[in-house]
């Protein structure tokens, strides 16, 4: 017994027979076996010959001969007999089954062991009753095991076991034993008889049919292997792992292979469509106002929160990791499945766990895809030159100025102050003063009218890039039964559309899990990011200066298109600037497109170790430290050749008459830094129970503690006058800088132009248990509790010691007796209810305060950032869910439809500040709203062909989601903050991200927008009372879901995946108006002549227009009956609230796997090649709501190649 | 073979047993002891706060608020400024903001109140400024790191600038005082805590004038004769505030003994005739619009105290109605170098060619000088009201154009004396008072004219224009206490 000590804990308690030892142990051996490349082994040569000689002195000539070691319990030789055997150079193998041939003795060969195992007892023949055995073999989590053997003990009569798990054989001895077994599983006896007789037996459960009819279902379970942790049908909530039986909560999973036929570009992308209920990185719509609305990310059992702080605010962004390294990704959906994690669970939870390397021969993949997207800038939307000359023309018949007497003097000075910068405006005013002739004017206005798209055309000629995208990984596993090893390295080489701008980062995953001993695993982990970002500054969209598109970027003699001061600024800037020699203000944008960039170099490094200590069968402990670390370091040089430098250091230019003509800044580069500094650890104790009492009762069981601290620090410096040579830089002085008067060009200088500093910190202590119940693994009931407390939230006890909760019930309806299977092969119904929390990381109890230097004072000044807010706690949202598993026709259709209702109670809402109490302009927020969310979510898949050469897969998916707010007591104190901030003033009734508009009274006879005030009457000016504000629609989409196909015939996979979404609005925002800019000199608005969109061409022209357009006749600023609230009304009217439904084409590939005869040769064991196309169209309702979705961006073509070692 | 292992196995097995044992034994409460521990540490490991920003403890803590000029020393009377039509706006602008455009044009029909929720910011910023004060008030006594000395005079500056935006708030949204009907009529909204929910009552303009002459007048023994900063409040500022407050009460005696107690502590006057002559290269190139270091700012030697009007950042100043402009002394070096008249497109006006920062809700001497003038004309010392007034005129006009003026009553006097006054405190609430209460006396009240468009716009003299209404914003949403306008359109 004590070799089975090394196999086993717990055997000193619960002794067991030592053929079930040596069973259980020939099936690891088995295995490992199977999978060990080691049949040269086999053939060593043994000579021998002797007479009645003892097998054990048989098994020393062979160790002597061949260096193999026997292993074996001694009680076996008891019933062995002496050997008579002559053997001259016999192969090992052969030699055995002969000396062992008499013998009550089986043999197996592992490595350079030797294991022997009782031979079974040959059955005697004896004529019996002959029946039918039928039935389905299935593993513990429901998953069918085709392939299966299902053998009848003592005999070599045997089957496997078809698709679906199925099996059937005739003509079986009624008193037989089947053994079925099947590879990774332990081995399962079933004795027909006890069967018959109606005995129950331990995961096999008798399906009745006729009396000659042996039907049943069984059970394997997965032999002892805690390396392989990851069971394929199973859920991982970070905190355990649930089988698809036990689980209570709403689940939902991605494996590696479903993303296979794509690239891994983004873990957005990997889950976009293939989650019922996930939308944009939301999961099951928005659950808070103003906390965090993004799910919890865990990778391998750890909660990573990349967040970083931007200001005073802190963002949340995508954790790091190697796409490739992806096994599995699970979904929490509802309290019981994410309630576990406490004040962070409200917005589910997504687990993800990374590959392992599994047991067998080492494995080697490798992987490279590259990625390329034409560029393009879709102009169909804008209007074109033509359009553009024709609106300056009618700007110039509509201008009052130009039929007034003065209308030269007027038109030369608004050419010597530089008011508008277009150049048929300009042409007018030349032609208006004198300058031009009408027939110059003419011909300079068709010029640029003939140019059509001109300046996108230069901008995609010498701009522009196409995008370039490359990825390459590489990873590399081992595991023995003591220690597996797995290590990737993911390589993206990004070049993106602007010319500067490129990223490069290597990413390296470092895992090992150390078997120490039958209780004692540790596991460590380490992952490492290098980052390097370059950011192209200057952007020729927005070059500083207006354009329209017949301007250019280049001139027509081929040099840069330099746009000159002269020709923007007033005729008095530039005699100044001219006057003190300041410095160039010309602008060239092509010289300006490689300046200024900036540069990101990041490492970042999350490592664990794990410490996993079984005390029992039934008991573990495991202990668990994680620790995070990431450092961003931006630097950008601003050139000093820069228009940058040039302007900001003419901005402090100053003449006084103390000290005459000084620059304060000092000419030469400036160099600003930025440091982000994350690190973030978690320590958490887990004790895990796991028992079942009298067969019937198992009762699962985790208590634990976790500890989180993380800190965020963010610093910011800037230098100036910076030499990168020789690392030299000027001292100047803030307080000057900032109290600065008598500034030629006017700048301001604030205490962040020279640094700035933020810290967060966010601490967590938690105490967690859940319980699960099962009966039969027929009844489970599940619950779970936790506390958390943290340093975010208040003082007042009336919350914080609250703890969060979930219960949980499931019912396995196929296991009852009276189910009948046959279409179905599982079905569950389950149901939850509790309470996830949710937290706002920059929210504080206290009246808080920052400080920060007043220059132009001295000292430090104060400012109160929050009012006291005693009763501030996390947020709690009740969900319920119902739901039904399914699997019909041996697994080839299965599918999942749940129910939710999600209700979200002291959310932290807006509430005005009292202008009488000094907050006026403020909003702060207080746990003081509440919001319902509920849905339907549906996944479908189903295999229609399952051939040796074709297999077609087709997945569907809806999900409902439907969002209310429910209360809150805040009201927009002003219409235009209902219009523009709908999030801070959310209405009780509507969703929350609402979008509010004026109603759309059409167009006046005179052209002009209308809208319905509050009384139904149509006005062309801006309704100012509240009630004039109406929804107009949801931002989220209230339904979607996606369809997906793959097809396999032999060698080849065509798969393509399409999502939809629906039932949300969007607000258009290229409108087809112009608009108006203010100039100081001007002293007020003047037409601004940008690109717009094309629609402009549809305006109102004449009477009777208005019955046939929505687009208003163009008003101009110059115009005397000009006001600001024709195009705010229009800009807020719900005609331009546009259905932002639209379907996708994510993705759509064609993979092709090289034949193994091929690549055998080089010694690769799979080879795939694969094209995609992603985002390959979109559909949508409206041409602009299209355009504002993207969906005139070009597809990405990648090409992927896949290979296996 | 199997003989080689046994001893391996026994030894295993040993060990195996005591570790069991030990682990079953200890390592549950070692746990648990673990789990209990870090209960008890918990509190103080959650009591960490994030750096950046603190709660306010130490005197100095508080004492940073008041150097918080955004917040505290903003006095935005727009509308007023637009109103009396001193500053030039293009009709471009005035299109784009209807209240304005109602100010502007003295548009009686238009109803203001449902329009004012474009400009709230009088209101919104001088509450803001007393919510920091009350605060201040509520919280320095039990501050720490401080002499009782140092807490009383930072409450005492508390109570000065919270006096101020009282001021500021009664002269633009309540009617102008009268004594014969000021404690009738309704003010505006008086509180005095800085919490949430905070009760406060809108009182009657008697008990608001009341209310802030009290304050100073606690605060002055407290106050310190040189403030840490131009905004920290003094004696001198105080006396000097009291003087502008007795005198729109029209207290003449009151008015000129602070006049008088302010003037002993600063009576410096800031030579235009200098500056421009320094400048004068640049003031009279043709076509050059330059951008001169403005004086009125922080270190303007005329400074009681300091306070910015719209803006407190760096900027050019407004710009100039040619009207409004016409209406400087011929000569007069202050109009000459911060405006200069300049034509674009169809609009000409006096470009502002000074930049920086301007004191325009403070008080300087120059203010202090006109108050005793008007004093000592009223109480019919005119050749001491002229003596007064010349002095702050000798270091304005030029001397080409300077004579001291004389003159041979009261009224005559007193219509130099506001023509001076009107110049130097133009864009601030003062000038907005003054000509409300000039407007109630029958002998000064003006009728403003002028022709826009083509068409001639009067502002009377008694029309409802001169008081602003309450912003939508306050009213509807008033906090622990009722609003009622105090005009109704």
């Amino acid at each position: 017994m004590q070799i089975a000590a090394l196999f086993r804990s717990g055997a000193e308690r619960k002794p067991f027979t030592k053929t079930m030892f040596i069973m259980k142990f020939t099936v690891i051996v088995l295995l490992a076996t199977c999978l060990q490349v080691s049949a040269k082994v086999f053939s060593q040569p043994v000579t021998f010959s002797g007479t009645n000689v003892p097998l054990k002195t048989v098994f020393n000539v062979v160790k002597e001969q061949t260096g193999y070691v026997f292993f074996f319990d001694e009680a076996l030789l008891k019933k062995t007999k002496p050997v008579t055997i002559s053997a001259k150079n016999m192969q090992l193998t052969a030699f055995l089954k002969e000396v062992l041939k008499t013998q009550p003795l089986n043999f197996h060969i592992q490595g350079r062991t030797i294991f022997l195992s009782e031979a079974p007892v040959p059955v005697q023949a004896e004529q019996r009753a002959k029946v039918k055995v039928s039935g389905f073999v299935f593993s513990t989590d429901r998953t069918p095991l085709p392939g299966a053997n299902i053998q009848i003990k003592g005999t070599a009569i045997g089957i496997a076991a078809g698709d679906g798990g199925s099996f059937a054989m005739e003509h079986v001895d009624d008193n037989a034993i089947l053994q079925i077994s099947s590879v990774g599983y332990l081995v399962k006896e079933v004795a027909l008889a006890r069967l018959k007789a109606g005995n129950e037996l331990q995961d096999i459960k008798r399906l009745y049919v006729d009396e000659s009819t042996i039907h049943f279902e069984v059970m394997l379970t997965r032999s002892a292997d805690s390396l392989d942790a990851i069971v394929v049908n199973s859920y991982t909530t970070g905190y355990q792992t649930l089988s698809k039986e036990r689980a209570t909560g709403a689940f939902a999973t991605v494996t590696a292979g479903s993303f296979k036929q794509q690239r891994l570009s983004s873990l957005n992308s990997l889950l976009e469509g293939r989650v019922a209920g996930y939308n944009n990185g939301l999961i099951r719509g928005t659950t808070s106002m103003n906390g965090v609305t993004s799910p919890l990310y865990v990778i391998d059992g750890f909660p990573v929160e990349n967040s970083s702080l931007s200001g005073n605010s802190v963002i949340e962004n995508l954790p790091g990791l190697n796409l490739e390294d992806i096994e599995k990704i699970t979904i929490l959906k509802d309290a019981a499945a994410a309630s576990i994690y406490g004040a962070r669970a409200a917005n589910g939870v997504v687990v993800i766990v990374t590959k392992k390397a599994k047991k067998g021969k080492p494995q080697v993949n490798a992987s490279s895809t590259f990625t390329f997207q034409p560029y393009n800038f879709y102009t169909g939307r804008l209007a074109s030159a033509e359009d553009m000359v024709e609106i300056e023309k009618e700007w110039a018949a509509n201008n009052p100025n130009f039929q007034s007497p003065n209308a030269a003097t007027y038109a030369n000075s608004m050419l010597a102050n530089n008011i508008y910068y277009s150049q048929g405006v300009k042409a007018h005013l030349d032609y208006y003063a004198g300058n031009l002739s009408q027939q110059d004017l003419d011909t300079k206005l068709q010029q640029l009218a003939q140019s059509g798209y001109h300046f996108y055309d230069e901008l995609e000629q010498y701009a522009k890039r196409n995008v370039f995208l490359q990825q390459h990984n590489l990873s590399v596993a081992n595991a023995s039964d003591k220690n597996a090893f797995y290590v990737s390295v993911t390589y993206r080489h990004n070049a993106l559309e602007d010319k500067y701008s490129a990223n490069k980062s290597l990413g390296v995953n470092l895992r090992n899990t150390a078997h120490i001993t039958n209780w004692l695993d540790l596991e460590v982990s380490s992952y490492l990011q290098y980052t390097d970002k370059q950011e192209q500054y200057f952007n020729p969209l927005s070059p500083g200066y207006n354009y329209l598109p017949y301007d250019g970027l280049m001139n027509d003699d081929g040099s840069a298109y330099t746009s000159y001061a002269a020709s923007r600024l007033s005729a008095n800037t530039i005699n100044i600037i001219n006057q003190y020699k300041l410095y160039s203000m010309d602008i060239t944008p092509l010289d300006e497109l490689g300046l200024n960039r900036g540069n990101t170099k990041g490492f970042m490094s999350r490592s664990y170790a794990k410490l996993h200590v079984k005390f029992s069968k039934w008991l573990n402990y495991q202990v668990s430290f994680q620790y995070e670390n990431n450092n961003d370091r931006f630097s950008r040089l601003y050139d000093k050749n820069s228009y940058y430098v040039r302007n900001r250091v003419n901005a402090f230019a100053q003449y006084t008459a103390a000290n005459g003509f000084q620059y304060l800044l000092p000419y030469g580069h400036i160099f600003n830094r930025q440091t982000q500094l994350n690190n973030a650890y978690n320590f958490r104790q887990q004790l895990n129970f796991d028992k079942t009492f009298n067969r019937h009762h198992n009762i699962t069981a985790i208590v634990g503690s976790e500890t989180r601290n993380t800190k965020l620090e963010y610093n910011s410096q800037t230098q100036y006058n910076y030499d990168p040579d020789v690392l030299s830089y000027s001292m100047v002085n803030g307080a000057t800088l900032a109290s600065a008067t008598g500034l030629l060009l006017g700048g301001t200088f604030n205490a962040s132009d020279l640094g700035s500093d933020n810290e967060a910190i966010n601490r967590f202590v938690s105490f967690y248990g859940n319980i699960g119940y099962s009966y039969d693994d027929k009844y489970l009931l599940t619950g779970s509790l936790r506390w958390d407390r943290s340093n975010l939230w208040g003082t007042d006890s009336k919350y914080q010691d609250k703890p969060l909760w979930s219960i949980g019930a499931g019912w396995n309806i196929y296991k009852e007796d009276f189910f009948t299977p046959g279409l179905v092969t599982f079905l569950k119904l389950r149901s939850s209810y509790g309470i996830g929390g949710n937290i706002a990381k920059n929210s504080a109890p206290y009246m808080t305060a920052y400080y920060n230097p007043n220059f132009q004072l001295g000292g430090m000044q104060g400012s109160i950032s929050s009012r006291p807010n005693p009763l501030l706690s996390w947020e709690r949202t009740f969900t319920g869910n119902i739901g039904i598993d399914f699997v019909l026709y041996g697994n080839r259709v299965s599918g999942s439809v749940d129910y939710y209702n999600k209700h979200g109670k002291d959310l932290l809402a807006s509430t005005q500040g009292v202008p009488t109490e000094g907050w006026g302009y403020s909003t702060y927020t207080i746990n003081n709203g509440e919001m319902t969310n509920h849905g339907i979510e549906t996944t479908i898949s189903a295999d229609i062909i399952r051939t040796k050469d074709w297999k077609w897969n087709l997945t569907g998916m809806f999900a409902f989601n439907k969002n209310k707010v429910t209360y809150v007591n805040v009201e927009a104190p002003v219409y235009f903050l209902q219009l523009d901030y709908p999030d801070a003033f959310p209405r009780v009734g509507d969703p929350f991200n609402s979008i509010y508009s004026f109603r759309w009274a059409g167009l006046s006879e005179q052209g002009l927008a209308q809208v319905y005030d509050e009384k139904g009457a149509k006005v062309s000016n801006t309704p100012s009372a509240l009630e004039a504000v109406v929804y107009s629609g949801s931002k989220i989409p209230t339904y979607s879901g996606s369809f997906s196909s793959s097809l396999d015939f032999k060698n080849f996979t065509f798969a393509f995946l399409l999502t939809y979404e629906g039932g949300h609005r969007i607000r258009n925002t290229d409108l087809p108006i112009l608009g108006s800019q203010y100039n100081s000199l001007a002293g007020g608005y003047v037409t601004a002549f940008t690109p717009v969109n094309k629609l402009i061409t549809e305006r109102w022209r004449k009477a009777g227009d208005e019955a046939v357009t929505n687009v208003p006749k163009a008003s101009f600023a110059e115009s005397p009956g000009f006001s600001s609230a024709l195009s705010t009304i229009y800009n807020y009217a719900d005609v331009n609230v546009l259905d932002a439904g639209n379907i996708r084409l994510r993705n759509i590939s064609l993979a092709y796997n090289l034949p193994s005869y091929l690549i055998k040769k080089a010694f690769i064991e799979s080879a795939r090649l694969q094209f995609n196309v992603e985002n390959a169209f979109t559909i949508a309702a409206d041409k602009n709501a299209k355009y504002l979705l993207g969906g005139f961006n070009r597809p990405y073509y990648v090409w992927g190649i896949y290979l296996g070692f | 073979m199997y003989g080689e292992y046994t001893w391996v196995f026994k030894l295993y097995m040993l060990f195996k047993k005591a570790v069991m044992k030990f682990t079953i034994k200890y390592t549950i409460p070692i746990i648990l002891l673990l789990m209990v521990t870090s209960l008890a540490s918990c509190k103080k490991y959650l009591d960490v706060i994030p750096k950046g920003r603190k709660i306010p403890t130490t005197l100095a803590d508080y004492e940073a608020l008041v150097r918080d000029e955004y917040t505290n020393h903003r006095a935005p009377v727009t509308q007023s400024v637009l109103l009396l039509n001193d500053r030039w706006e293009s009709q471009a602008n005035l299109n784009y903001y209807p209240l304005w455009k109602a100010n502007y044009y003295w548009d009686v029909n238009t109803n203001r109140i449902s329009l004012n929720t474009t400009d709230e910011s009088a209101y919104y910023t001088a509450y803001s400024a007393i919510s920091t004060f009350n605060l201040i008030l509520e919280h320095a006594s039990t501050a720490t790191d401080a002499t009782d000395e140092e807490k009383n005079t930072l409450m005492a500056q508390a109570r000065l600038g919270r006096a101020m935006h009282y001021f500021v708030l009664v002269n633009y949204y309540a009617d102008t005082y009268e004594a014969s009907n000021a404690a009738s009529k309704l003010s505006v909204p008086l509180i005095e805590s800085a919490d949430i929910d905070a009760p406060h009552k809108q009182v009657t303009i008697q008990e608001m004038y009341d209310y802030i002459i009290n304050n100073v007048t606690e605060a002055i023994p407290h106050l310190p004769e040189e403030g840490a900063t131009i905004v920290h409040g003094t004696k001198g500022a105080a006396y000097a505030f009291l003087a502008r407050v007795y005198l729109q009460m029209s207290n003449y005696d009151q008015a000129l003994i602070n006049a008088n107690e302010a003037l002993a502590r600063n009576d410096k006057l800031f030579d235009y005739v200098d500056y421009y002559n320094s400048y004068k290269a640049q003031i009279d190139q043709p076509d050059n619009y330059p951008s001169l270091p403005s004086p009125r700012g922080y270190d303007y030697v005329e400074n009681y105290i300091m306070m910015h009007g719209e803006s407190i950042y760096s900027r050019r100043e407004s710009h100039l109605r040619v009207d409004r402009a016409a209406r400087f002394e011929t000569g007069d070096a202050m109009l000459l170098c911060r405006w200069k008249p300049r034509v674009v497109g169809s609009e000409t006006y006096y470009y502002a060619i000074t930049t920086g920062y301007y004191n325009e809700g403070g008080i300087t001497t120059t203010e202090v000088y006109m108050i005793k003038a008007e004093c000592l004309a009223r109480k019919n010392d005119i050749d001491g009201a002229m003596d007064v007034l010349n002095a702050v005129r000798e270091k304005r006009i030029l001397p080409a154009h300077y004579a001291p003026l004389t003159a041979g009553t009261t009224q005559e006097a007193i219509e130099y004396i506001r023509r001076t006054k009107e110049n130097e405190t133009l864009f601030s609430i003062v000038a907005f008072g003054d000509m409300r209460r000039f407007n109630k006396d029958p002998l000064y009240a003006r009728t403003y004219t002028k022709t826009e468009n083509g068409e001639t716009l009067t502002l009377s003299p008694d029309s409802h224009m001169w008081t602003m209404p309450i912003p939508l914003g306050a009213v509807k949403n008033a906090g622990n206490g009722t609003i009622q306008q105090n005009v109704n359109q």
